[in-house]
């Protein structure tokens, strides 16, 4: 039974790890040595020199100076707000928390479509429009409800003599916040980063919607301007292009992964 | 100190430190919200003002046929991900579930989780090239198919990039059920093993009943999430050919910022929210009904 188990699992995660090989592959041939009829066979390495020319060819160099900045700044503001929201509603029992609570969580529960074109019309009205604080603007408004929420539960685990101590030796509540809860909530925080940061990274819609120059644009629309400039004439670069943005998170996903299933976990999802 | 002069305490400063979450949330989920929802009574272009025109967006949205198409292909994603993924999902959690190896052999699946939308959509572009990487593969198997054009009609294009989708979705979805294993109590699986239970017999009886909380909050997500699809469809095909391959998440941009008929466009993303809550309350309710336990 066990060995059957095992076959079924390695020729599923075969066939789930072929796309991955094409790409590494396909990616490291040169623009003149890629052959359309024989994808499957590895060619040479130009996998740096690609790379080079998605770079400069796409301007990802500007864009991922702008992405860097967004999937960290963004990522870190809301978990301080959704924080602060968890503090006040578990630790400070904020009268009707629970309403506050559902208000906040209420704002992930439609898609991004309801909001686009508002955001669009007052962007360029406000001269928000193309700018690095507007997408780290909107990108953070996106991560608080996530992080208030997770943060809540956490928050609902710690013991309430904890906060009744701290008020007995005298702190004040932001100092409360700040050296007592926040520190003791480090992994939870570290969760809620790395997912976040993650979804700003992978985001094509909002940037697609609210930005158009270089130095703006985040890295998934850029590559996908990248595709349509080329078209079918130098998949090699499209791909390595492809490669070059999927590493971050790949990376990243390799290196957390404990953090991402409690992450999952925290959320239940 | 008495709990209460310590609720009050807190409770009177509580507000300054909810508030930077609710205006947040406001002023740039729930505001644009309400303004979509009154621009999809109006037909509006985004320059003049919205004039009021009841009903009409909506009723396009079920005689136009290119929304009746992207309708459709929505209707397919959701089917689709409801299926595809999760069914896989569950077979790679239970196969992997207890096995020696089983947080390596679940890699393979969890590598394209990491992966954007958009890079799924250019490796998978390049996969489903006509004579590309499957139709070779088809070949040297002496398979049929090797000269098809995957993304060049409907409904297959569809049905292929819901093939791409389910490539990058099956392995959350396993680590949810992985999940929801860990949390089915060991003692009562061992007897059952020890009564002689096994294999498919000891998922069904024994295994499924417990897994069923997880299931909801899974095929909740996955319904949640394919009524949204937009980036793989937009990398993969824009649409196309034609408006063949249309999403309505796709349709609301096109119309929306393509057109200007932003009445068009914001009537198909209320219509979305609607169906999108309608599907959270299946497995909001499980999560929230959780949070007002604990507090």
């Amino acid at each position: 039974m066990s060995r059957v188990k095992t076959a079924i699992l390695v020729v599923l995660g075969l066939i789930w790890l072929a796309p991955v090989y094409l790409l590494v592959v396909n990616a490291s041939k040169s623009v003149d040595g890629y052959d359309a009829k024989t994808v499957w066979k590895p060619a040479g390495f130009s996998l740096f020199a690609n790379f080079g020319d998605a770079w400069s060819k796409a301007a990802l160099g500007d864009t991922l100076v702008a992405t860097t900045m967004y999937s960290v700044i963004a990522p870190v503001v809301a978990v301080l707000i959704g924080s602060a929201a968890g503090y006040a509603i578990v630790v400070l029992r904020l009268k009707r928390g629970f309403l506050w609570f559902v208000f906040i969580f209420g704002g992930t529960i439609f898609p991004l479509q309801m909001i686009l074109m508002p955001l669009f019309s007052g962007y360029a009205n406000s001269g928000l429009y193309d700018t690095r604080i507007g997408m780290i603007i909107v990108y953070t408004a996106i991560s608080v409800p996530f992080s208030a929420f997770v943060m809540r539960n956490f928050f609902t685990g710690i013991a309430r003599s904890v906060f009744e101590a701290a008020v007995v030796d005298g702190g004040g509540l932001f100092r409360i916040f700040r050296s007592i809860y926040l520190p003791m909530a480090g992994s939870a925080l570290a969760a809620i980063f790395i997912l976040q940061s993650t979804f700003v990274w992978n985001d094509l819609l909002l940037g697609l919607t609210l930005s158009q120059s270089d130095s703006v644009r985040p890295i998934m629309p850029a590559l996908t301007g990248l595709q349509s400039t080329y078209g079918g004439a130098s998949l090699p670069t499209v791909l390595a292009g492809g490669l070059l943005v999927s590493l971050p998170t790949v990376i990243l996903f390799l290196a957390a992964q404990r953090f991402f299933s409690r992450g999952l976990a925290l959320g239940q999802f | 100190m008495s709990n209460q002069v310590l609720d009050r305490t807190g409770a009177r400063k509580a507000p300054l430190f909810g508030l930077p979450a609710v205006a947040v949330v406001a002023l740039l989920l729930y505001l644009p919200f309400l303004w979509t929802t009154y621009v999809s009574f109006t037909d509006y272009d985004g320059l003049a003002s919205p004039v009021w025109s009841g009903l009409a967006n909506y009723k396009a949205m079920f005689s136009d046929p290119d929304l009746i198409g992207a309708l459709v292909n929505t209707l397919l994603w959701v089917v689709g991900m409801v299926t595809l993924p999760v069914a896989l999902g569950l077979l790679i959690a239970v196969l992997t579930y207890g096995h020696k190896w089983g947080t390596w052999l679940r890699l393979p699946f969890l590598l394209p989780y990491a992966i954007s939308g958009v890079a799924v959509g250019v490796i998978w572009g390049f996969v489903l090239q006509p004579d590309g990487a499957l139709g070779q593969a088809l070949g040297f198997f002496g398979l049929p198919g090797a000269h098809t054009g995957w993304l060049q009609a409907g409904p297959g294009n569809t049905l292929m990039m819901i093939v791409a989708v389910t490539w990058q979705a099956a392995g959350v979805n396993a680590l949810l059920f992985v999940v929801g294993l860990q949390s089915i109590p060991a003692e009562p699986l061992e007897a059952a093993r020890l009564d002689g239970a096994e294999g498919f017999s000891l998922f069904r009886h024994h295994l499924w009943p417990q897994l069923r909380p997880i299931t909801t909050v899974v095929i909740g997500l996955s319904i949640v999430g394919s009524l949204k699809t937009f980036d793989v469809v937009w990398v993969m095909t824009q649409g196309g050919p034609g408006t063949s391959s249309e999403t309505l998440a796709l349709s609301m941009y096109k119309e929306t910022f393509v057109l200007n008929d932003y009445g068009q466009g914001a009537a198909i993303a209320l219509f979305l929210s609607l169906v999108t809550f309608a599907a959270s309350i299946l497995y909001l309710r499980y999560q929230l009904g959780d949070a007002r336990e604990q507090g």
